[in-house]
C-alpha cells in the first residue's frame, strides 16, 4: 500500500472510531438529558452536545452568541500537561512491549517527591523547581526498576507488579501526609505551601487568558515531547526499544542488550511520568493535597494508543483528550450530565483504535487497490 | 504485641478473612479458568464495578435481592462477551481491552449512577448506598448446628450466602475444569489449539465460553461487593481486587485450591489491615499490605518456579549424560 | 519398471490425478502429480525437501486443496474441504510435530473431541480408559492410558497419535516422517507395529528419506522431485542407488565462477560438539572440523541430520553437551550474540522472518540492527542520520534491493528483497566468517544468483564461509570443500569438490555409505601429521 494511501486509511479509520464513540456519548446524554417530552430531550441532548464539542473553545451565550475564549483555550492546554508527560511514559515503555501500567502511581509520586523537594529543601529560585521535578522523575524512575528487574530477571509479569505498586504508591503517600506532613493548621489534609523559589511561574500575564493558569510547563511539556521524540527515533537506545518491541528474536540475534534495554525502557517511563507529576504539583498548585491516584495515567494510555505509540503525535491525543474532557465538564455545569461521560467515550475510543481487525474488510480493499495499480503500472513500463 | 496477638486469636478476626477474601475468590476463579484456556482477563476489576452497580440498583428497583443478583450476573456474563468480541473478533490485544474495561469500570459506572438515579429519584447520586437496605442485601446464612459450636461456630456460621457460594464454586470450578468434557476442551484449547481444533473442537467457542465464565464469576464477586460486603455501590469501591486476583492465579499456580489459599492470604493480610487500624495504627499504612503482598507472593511463585525448571533441566541434562 | 495399471482400478483406495498446487504466492508446490495407493500396502512417498511431499499429503488429508486435478478415495471423488472432511472418509495423519495436549492424560487425548460422557455432565474416564486399552489392545500398540503426555517417551506419543486416528475410523494412515524423532529401538518397534497394522486391512502412506527403512517396510514407492513425480517402483524391484539417483539430483545446473581457493590460516574450529536434544536423541555427534580463511565450507545432508543444531550451538541460541568452538582461537561457546558478532561473526539464519528481520520496521532500521552503536552512526547522544542514510542507500544499492525507498518496511518486500536485505547486513559488517544457514531457500532466481556470487566473492576477499544448505546445486557448486551430514555425524568430507557426482553425494547424505573416521578427520586441517 502507498504511502499516502495508509495515511488516508489511518485517518478515515480514526474518524470513524471518534464517530462510534460520539455516537454512544449522544445515546447517553440523550437517556440522561432532562425533558418530558421526546422533543424536548432531543432538543437538551442537541444543546449538551454544543457544549460538549464547541464549548471547550466558544463561550455560547443567548445575548452575545457565540464568541471565542482565550481562557478556555489555555485551560485545555494547562489540562494537557500531566497528560502529555504520561502519555509519552506509556508511548516509552510500550514500544519496547512492555505492559507496565504504572504511569498512574507514578505521576502521583513524582508530584509527592517534587512537593516535599520544593517544600523541605531550599535552594535559589530558578534552579529549585528544576531539581524538585528532577527529584520527582528520579523517584519514579527508581520504582519503575522493581516491575522492570522482575520482569527480567524472573520473568514476573510488569503488568500486575506495576498494577500494586499504583496502589501502594497511593497508600504510603496517604499515611505519610496523614501522619508526619501535614500542616495541621489547615482545615483538610494538605501540605505546607511550597516554597516560592519552587514555583512554576506562568508564561504570560495571567489576565490576558482571565485568571486561565498556563505555566512554562507547557513549554517544557512540549519539549519532553521533542526530547522523547528524538530519543525513540534518532538515538540507538530508543532505537533498539523499538526493536525489541518489533520483534524480540531478531533484537537478540542482531547482538542487543535486550534485558539491559527493556530495563531502561521502564526507568525511562518512569521518569517521565514523574517529571510530569512534578511539573504539574509545581505549576498548579501551592501545597501538595492529592489523596487519591489522579487519574492521568489512563488518560496517558488511551493517549499512547490513539498517539500510536509516536511521541510527536502525543500533544494532538493530548488536546483531543483535554478537549473532550473540558466539554464533558462544561456539559455537566450547563447541561447537567455527568462529567464521567468522558471515561465512556474515552474507554469506547480506546477499544476501537486498539483493534486491529476495525475496519479491515476496507483496508484490503485499499490493499488490492494498490497491487492491481501497481501490476498496471509495471504492464504499462514493460510496454513503454 | 502479646496483646496483639490476642486479638488475632479472636473469631472474628477468622471470620472476616473468610468475608473478605470470598469476592477476590470469585475473581481468582475468572482469572483461572481464562488462563486454562490460554489467555487472560485484566478487566475483572470492571467486569465487577458493572455488575455491583446492576446489582446494587436492579435489587432495589426491584425491591428484591436476588433480581439483583440476577442483574450482576447477567452484566458480567454479557459485558465478558462484547470483550471476547473485541479480542477475537476485531483482534484487538486482550490485555488492551481489559484496560478498556477497567478505565469505564471506574468514572463511566459513576455516570450510569448519576444518570439513572437522576431519572428515577429526581437527583444525581453519586453511590447507591442510600437506596440499599439491609434487607435488599444478600442475606446472611446461619448454619444449624454449627453456630452453636463454640469459636467454630463464630469463624464459619453466619456468612453471606455468597460467601459460601464463593467456596462451592471453588470446588465446583475444579470439577468443571477436570471432570467435565467442557474442562477437558478448555484446557485443550489454553495448551495447544492446534490439536483441540484437529479434532473439531471449536477453539473459538471455548474461549468464549471461558471468556462468559469469567464474567459469571465477576458478576458474583461485583454483587458481593454492592450488597454483601457493603451496602450499596460506591465509586472504586472494588478496589484493585480484580488485579488482586490476577496475581493470586498466578501465585496459586493456576489452581483452584492454589487460588483459594492465594485468596486466603490476601484475606488475612487485608483483615491484619483493619486490625491494625483497630488498634490506632493509620490505616492507610495496613490498606497496602495485600498489594505488597502479592507482589512478594508473585517473586516467590517466580522463584519456585524458575528453580522446578532448573531442576528439570538439569535432570534432562542428567539423562543426557546417562545416555552418552 | 512404473509398475503402470496392472492392478485392477477397483483395488485403489486412493486415486489422485494429475494434481496441481499453485500457491498464492506463486510457488507451483506440485504439477500434475499421480499418485495412488493398493488397499493394505505401506507406501513410501520420498523426496528432498521440497519435492512436494508434504503439499502433496495436505491437499489428501484437507488441509490444502489443489488447484486443479482430483483425488478419488474408495471410487468416491471427494472434495476435502478440511481434515474433518478427510477424517469421515477414513484418512488420519500422524503429523511429525504431535498434536497433543501434553498435561492431559493419553487416555484424555484420545477421546478429545469425543467424550464419552456418564450422567450426561462429566467425562466418563473409565469408558476412556477403556477405549484407549481396547484400541491399544487391538492393534498392538502398548501405551498407558492413565500417564500424562507430557511424561511418556517420544515412541509412546507417537502411538498415542496413531491411535487417535484409528480410533476415529482411518483406514488410511499419513505418517510424516515418523522416524524422524525415534531413537533405532523405537523405530524397529513402530515398524513391527506399522507391519501389524497392514496385515490388518489399513493403507499406510510413509514419508521418509531413509532408505534402510523404506527398503525394510515399503511395498511400493513414489519419488517425487521438484513438486512432479518421478514415478511409482515395486520396492523390491528398484536399488537404494538407484532411488538415490532419483530422489537427488540437480535439473538445472546454473554455474557460478568461481576461482580456485587458496586458504589460509583456521578462522572457526570445531572440535567434538556433542548435544543431546531434550528427547534424549543424540542430534550431534563429536562434530570436528575447520573453516579457514578464504575457503567456503560446505555442510550437505538432508535436513534434521543435525545441521541446524551445529548453527544454533556456534550463535549460541542453544548450548552443547561437550566440545568446543573457537574463532580465531577464542572460544564462542556460551557467549553474548553481541560478542560473538565482536569476533567478527555474521549469520545468515535459516529463519528469515523470526530471527533476520523486524518486518515491521523499515530497511533502514534492518539494516543498521548489529551496528547501532557504533562510533560512524552516533553524534554524541544521537545518530547520525546521514551517515545512517548514506549506508542504508549504499546497502541498498550495492545489494540491488528493490524497494521504493530505505523507508519501506521491509514486512511489506518479495522474500527475495528480504533476504537481501539480511545479506547485506551480515556480508557488510567486515566478518572474518559468515555462517550462511540456507541463505537461498524460497527466494527467487535472480536474489538466489546475486547472493550466491557474493558469497563466493567475500570468500575471495578472505573471508571464512561456512554453508549450509540442503540444496545440493548450492553446496556442491558453492563449496571449495565439502562436508556430508548423516544423523548427527561427519558421514563423508571432500577436499574438493570438483568431480563430486550427485550419485556419490545421494549415498553419502541418505546414508548408504560412510567415511572412515581417518578420511573424515582431515577437516580438521592444523591436525594433519606431516607426510
Amino acid at each position: 500500500m502507498t504511502k499516502r494511501r495508509q495515511l488516508k486509511f489511518t485517518m478515515i479509520r480514526s474518524l470513524v472510531a471518534i464517530c462510534i464513540a460520539l455516537l454512544v456519548a449522544t445515546l447517553l446524554i440523550l437517556i440522561s438529558a432532562g425533558g418530558d417530552t421526546f422533543q424536548e430531550k432531543l432538543q437538551a441532548t442537541g444543546e449538551a452536545l454544543k457544549q460538549m464539542l464547541v464549548g471547550p473553545l466558544f463561550r455560547m451565550s443567548q445575548k452575545k452568541g457565540t464568541s471565542f475564549e482565550a481562557k478556555r483555550l489555555a485551560d485545555i492546554l494547562a489540562a494537557m500537561i500531566p497528560t502529555i508527560f504520561t502519555g509519552l511514559s506509556v508511548c516509552v515503555m510500550f514500544s519496547a512491549n512492555q505492559f507496565n501500567l504504572g504511569a498512574e502511581g507514578g505521576i502521583m509520586l513524582g508530584a509527592f517527591a517534587s512537593a516535599m523537594t520544593a517544600i523541605y529543601l531550599p535552594m535559589p529560585a530558578g534552579v529549585h523547581a528544576v531539581v524538585a521535578v528532577l527529584v520527582g522523575g528520579a523517584a519514579v524512575a527508581l520504582i519503575m526498576l522493581l516491575p522492570a528487574l522482575l520482569k527480567t530477571k524472573l520473568n514476573v509479569s510488569e503488568m500486575v507488579c506495576s498494577l500494586m505498586l499504583n496502589y501502594i504508591i497511593m497508600y504510603v503517600i496517604k499515611f505519610l501526609m496523614n501522619t508526619y506532613l501535614a500542616d495541621k493548621s489547615r482545615g483538610q489534609i494538605m501540605s505546607y505551601a511550597f516554597q516560592e523559589t519552587a514555583n512554576i511561574p506562568p508564561i504570560v500575564n495571567n489576565t490576558v487568558f482571565s485568571g486561565a493558569k498556563l505555566t512554562w510547563g507547557f513549554v517544557i511539556a512540549i519539549l519532553a515531547v521533542i526530547l522523547c521524540g528524538l530519543f525513540m527515533y534518532r538515538s540507538r537506545w530508543g532505537y533498539t526499544i523499538r526493536m525489541i518491541g518489533i520483534n524480540q528474536d531478531f533484537a537478540k540475534y542482531s547482538g542487543m542488550k535486550v534485558g539491559a534495554v527493556i530495563v531502561l525502557a521502564q526507568v525511562v517511563g518512569g521518569f517521565l511520568a514523574g517529571a510530569g507529576g512534578g511539573i504539574e504539583m509545581l505549576g498548579r498548585y501551592t501545597s501538595f493535597s492529592w489523596s487519591a491516584l489522579p487519574g492521568y495515567g489512563w488518560t496517558g494510555l488511551t493517549i499512547a494508543i490513539l498517539a500510536g505509540n509516536n511521541p510527536y503525535m502525543v500533544p494532538f491525543a493530548a488536546f483531543f483528550m483535554a478537549y473532550l474532557s473540558k466539554g464533558c465538564d462544561l456539559m455537566a455545569t450547563y447541561a447537567k450530565v455527568p462529567a464521567q461521560l468522558i471515561d465512556i467515550i474515552q474507554g469506547v475510543i480506546f477499544l476501537f483504535f486498539a483493534a486491529e481487525q476495525f475496519l479491515s474488510k476496507y483496508r484490503q480493499k485499499l490493499v488490492v487497490k494498490s497491487a492491481k495499480e501497481e501490476i498496471a503500472r509495471a504492464n504499462l513500463q514493460k510496454e513503454g | 504485641m502479646l496483646n496483639f496477638l490476642k486479638i488475632l486469636a479472636t473469631p472474628e478476626f477468622f471470620y472476616s478473612i473468610i468475608r473478605i477474601s470470598a469476592p477476590i475468590l470469585f475473581a481468582t476463579l475468572a482469572a483461572i479458568v481464562v488462563e486454562k484456556a490460554g489467555f487472560s482477563n485484566i478487566g475483572l476489576e470492571g467486569l465487577m464495578m458493572f455488575s455491583a452497580l446492576a446489582g446494587s440498583l436492579v435489587s432495589y428497583y426491584t425491591k428484591t435481592w436476588y433480581f439483583g443478583l440476577l442483574a450482576a450476573l447477567a452484566t458480567g456474563v454479557l459485558m465478558s462477551l462484547i470483550m471476547g468480541f473485541f479480542a477475537f473478533k476485531l483482534k484487538t490485544d486482550i490485555i488492551l481491552v481489559g484496560v478498556a474495561v477497567n478505565m469505564m469500570g471506574s468514572g463511566g459506572t459513576l455516570f450510569l449512577c448519576k444518570v439513572i438515579t437522576n431519572l428515577t429519584q429526581g437527583k444525581a447520586m453519586a453511590s447507591t448506598t442510600g437506596l440499599i437496605t439491609k434487607s435488599l442485601c444478600i442475606p446472611d446464612i446461619s448454619i444449624p448446628l454449627l453456630h452453636q459450636i463454640p469459636f467454630l461456630g463464630a469463624v464459619f456460621s453466619g456468612h453471606n450466602l455468597l460467601t459460601y457460594l464463593a467456596f462451592l464454586f471453588c470446588l465446583l470450578t475444579s470439577v468443571m475444569l477436570y471432570k467435565t468434557p467442557l474442562g477437558l476442551n478448555i484446557r485443550a484449547v489454553g495448551e495447544n489449539p492446534n490439536a483441540a481444533s484437529s479434532v473439531g473442537v471449536s477453539v473459538l467457542r471455548i474461549k468464549y465460553t471461558a471468556m462468559a465464565f469469567s464474567g459469571l464469576m465477576s458478576g458474583f464477586g461485583g454483587a458481593f461487593m454492592s450488597m454483601a460486603y457493603a451496602q450499596g455501590w460506591s465509586l472504586d469501591m472494588v478496589s484493585g481486587r480484580g488485579f488482586i486476583a490476577l496475581a493470586a492465579q498466578a501465585m496459586g499456580g493456576g489452581e483452584c485450591l492454589g487460588g483459594m489459599l492465594s485468596a486466603l492470604v490476601f484475606g488475612f493480610a487485608q483483615a491484619l489491615g483493619i486490625k491494625f487500624s483497630a488498634i490506632g495504627l493509620d490505616s492507610n499504612l495496613a490498606s497496602p499490605i495485600p498489594y505488597a503482598v502479592t507482589i512478594i507472593g508473585l517473586v516467590i511463585f517466580a522463584i519456585v518456579r524458575n528453580n522446578k525448571i532448573k531442576r528439570q533441566h538439569s535432570a534432562a541434562a542428567l539423562a543426557k549424560s546417562e545416555a552418552k | 519398471m512404473p509398475d503402470g495399471n496392472s492392478a485392477a482400478r477397483d483395488e485403489y483406495v486412493v486415486q489422485m490425478k494429475k494434481i496441481t498446487k499453485v500457491y498464492s504466492n506463486g510457488v507451483a508446490a506440485n504439477q500434475e502429480v499421480d499418485f495412488n495407493l493398493h488397499r493394505g500396502e505401506i507406501h513410501a512417498l520420498m523426496g528432498e525437501n521440497g519435492a512436494g511431499k508434504s503439499t502433496l499429503m495436505k491437499m489428501l488429508f484437507g488441509l490444502e486443496q489443489p488447484t486443479s486435478g482430483e483425488i478419488v478415495v474408495n471410487g468416491e471423488v471427494l472434495h476435502l474441504t478440511s481434515p474433518s472432511v478427510a477424517i469421515s472418509h477414513g484418512i488420519g495423519m500422524v503429523h511429525q510435530h504431535f498434536m497433543l495436549v501434553p498435561s492431559l492424560s493419553v487416555a484424555e487425548n484420545m477421546v478429545l473431541g469425543m467424550v464419552p460422557q456418564k450422567s450426561g455432565l462429566f467425562i466418563d474416564k473409565a469408558k476412556a480408559i477403556e477405549i484407549t486399552k481396547e484400541y491399544s489392545e487391538r492393534f498392538n500398540l502398548h501405551v498407558e492410558p492413565e500417564a500424562k503426555v507430557m511424561d511418556i517417551p517420544v515412541g509412546m506419543k507417537q502411538k498415542v497419535e496413531i491411535l487417535k486416528a484409528l480410533v476415529r475410523g482411518a483406514k488410511i494412515l499419513i505418517m510424516d516422517e515418523p522416524t524422524a524423532v525415534l531413537t533405532s529401538q523405537e523405530t524397529a518397534e513402530l515398524f513391527v507395529e506399522l507391519k501389524n497394522l497392514k496385515k490388518q486391512g489399513y493403507t499406510i502412506v510413509f514419508i521418509s528419506h531413509k532408505l534402510n527403512e523404506i527398503m525394510e517396510i515399503t511395498d511400493r514407492l513414489t519419488i517425487m522431485r521438484r513438486g512432479r513425480s518421478m514415478g511409482v517402483y515395486n520396492t523390491k524391484d528398484v536399488t537404494k542407488e538407484e532411488i538415490s539417483r532419483l530422489m537427488v539430483g540437480r535439473d538445472v545446473v546454473l554455474s557460478v565462477q568461481k576461482d580456485k581457493a587458496n586458504p589460509g590460516e583456521t578462522v572457526l574450529r570445531v572440535r567434538d560438539l556433542e548435544y543431546v536434544n531434550e528427547w534424549n536423541k543424540k542430534m550431534l555427534d563429536k562434530i570436528s572440523f575447520d573453516v579457514r580463511r578464504g575457503e567456503i565450507l560446505g555442510i550437505a545432508g538432508v535436513e534434521g541430520n543435525g545441521q541446524k543444531e551445529l548453527v544454533d550451538m556456534l550463535f549460541n541460541f542453544n548450548t552443547p553437551n561437550s566440545g568446543t568452538a573457537t574463532v580465531n582461537n577464542v572460544s564462542i561457546l556460551g557467549l553474548p550474540q553481541q560478542k560473538i558478532r565482536e569476533l567478527g561473526v555474521s549469520l545468515v539464519p535459516e529463519d528469515r522472518m523470526i530471527y533476520g528481520i523486524a518486518a515491521g520496521a523499515s530497511i533502514e532500521e534492518n539494516v543498521i540492527s548489529d551496528r547501532s552503536a557504533d562510533k560512524r552512526f552516533n553524534k554524541g547522544p544521537l545518530f547520525n542520520m546521514k551517515a545512517i542514510h548514506d549506508e542504508a542507500d549504499r546497502l541498498i544499492r550495492e545489494y540491488t534491493v528493490l524497494c521504493k525507498s530505505r523507508r519501506q518496511h521491509v514486512g511489506m518486500l518479495s522474500g527475495g528483497n528480504i533476504q537481501k536485505v539480511v545479506v547485506a547486513r551480515e556480508f557488510s559488517s567486515n566478518p572474518v566468517l559468515i555462517l550462511a544457514d540456507q541463505p537461498t531457500r524460497g527466494i527467487d532466481v535472480g536474489a538466489t544468483e546475486f547472493i550466491r556470487k557474493k558469497l563466493v566473492e567475500l570468500s575471495r576477499s578472505g573471508i571464512a564461509v561456512l554453508l549450509v544448505s540442503a540444496d545440493l546445486n548450492e553446496v556442491m557448486e558453492l563449496s571449495d570443500s565439502l562436508i556430508v551430514m548423516h544423523n548427527g555425524r561427519i558421514a563423508a568430507y571432500f577436499e574438493d569438490t570438483a568431480g563430486l557426482t550427485d550419485e556419490m553425494m545421494g549415498e553419502y547424505m541418505l546414508g548408504l555409505k560412510e567415511q572412515s573416521k581417518e578420511e573424515v578427520r582431515r577437516v580438521c586441517h592444523d591436525e594433519k601429521t606431516p607426510a
